[in-house]
């Protein structure tokens, strides 16, 4: 039986995002915007979308007179991405059986 | 990358490849390790030859580790402040590494209290002759330093899947076994030996590494 793979999650950027916050404690956007190679809107956007469905914090402060933008995965959104990845896992065993 | 709506394999290689990014996103420069390698092997090896040439440095040659405090914390903060990411490797190593620290520090703490308090025997001990009392007080602690010396280089060793770092810490726990047997001058060659192989080399590499890498990203 297919289960629904989480909308929020079955996007290319929001699951680089969320893969990449699942390995590190703490990421600066800029890492997460070098790292994905997406651009600074789009990312900002998705990242909003992640943060409204709880699955990461952004916290915002300044860093040597700069702003500075901070995301962390939640333990909703760790659990959200393990569900993410059992799903996939029995989508690719129903599709090599 | 956008926001696009995937298949499961694509899934997978989304998945996988910021994985590996991640995983490649901090690396040691090897500098604090070089630093206090060197500082600790001198020291040691100052120890040493002053015992074996019988002579005396007009200061204690191990306040040089008190200096090297100093830029041992400006490089840790630039280095903190240069990084874009905090993983949770990183702060476990951080966190060993400062207890580390204090731990050595209330060690030395306590030794060199024990030492003032058996300072009135001092002078009988020296005038019954050899060994000197500072000689052998630093052969009662080297041990302790070394046991010390070995926790934090294989905890890093072991959480860096780093070979160089794990022969290091291994030296100095066989260091730590053999020294309650060898005389002063032994034990500060096996100290030099542990601080170089658990510090100096594993940092060399290391930085050598951060020149290749920073050779291939320009290029």
């Amino acid at each position: 039986m297919f289960k629904d793979l989480d909308p929020i999650l079955h996007s290319q950027l929001r699951l680089a995002v969320m893969s990449l916050l699942i390995t590190v404690k703490e990421a600066e956007f800029t890492f997460i915007k070098e790292k994905t190679n997406a651009t600074a809107g789009n990312l900002s956007v998705q990242i909003n979308k992640l943060k409204d469905a709880g699955y990461i914090e952004v916290k915002k402060q300044f860093k040597d007179n700069y702003p500075q933008t901070l995301c962390s995965i939640t333990t909703a959104g760790v659990e959200a991405f393990e569900k993410y990845v059992r799903d996939l896992q029995s989508y690719l065993q129903i599709g090599t059986t | 990358m956008e926001d696009k709506p995937l298949d499961t394999h694509e899934s997978l290689q989304v998945i996988s490849s910021m994985i590996a990014k991640a995983k490649d996103s901090y690396h040691d420069t090897g500098i604090v390790s070089i630093l206090w390698g060197t500082v600790i092997g001198l020291c040691s090896l100052a120890t040493w030859s002053q015992i074996q040439f019988d002579y005396k440095l007009p200061f204690d040659i191990w306040v040089l580790t008190f200096l090297a405090v100093i830029p041992t914390v400006i490089l840790s903060v630039k280095e903190n402040k240069q990084r874009k990411v905090k993983t949770y490797d990183q702060t476990a190593m951080d966190a060993v590494w400062i207890c580390f620290g204090v731990g050595i520090f209330l060690v030395v703490h306590a030794n060199n209290h024990v030492f003032q308090m058996v300072g009135e025997l001092k002078s009988m001990v020296e005038s019954a002759g050899e060994p000197r009392p500072a000689q052998s007080f630093l052969e009662y602690y080297s041990a302790y330093m070394l046991v010390l010396y070995g926790i934090p280089t294989i905890v890093t060793a072991s959480i860096k899947n780093f070979k160089p770092m794990w022969v290091g810490g291994i030296i100095c726990w066989i260091s730590a076994l053999v020294v309650p047997y060898t005389n002063i001058k032994v034990d500060m060659l096996l100290m030099a030996l542990s601080a170089i192989t658990a510090w100096l080399f594993p940092g060399i590499i290391l930085y050598c590494k951060t020149l290749a890498r920073r050779k291939a990203v320009h290029v």
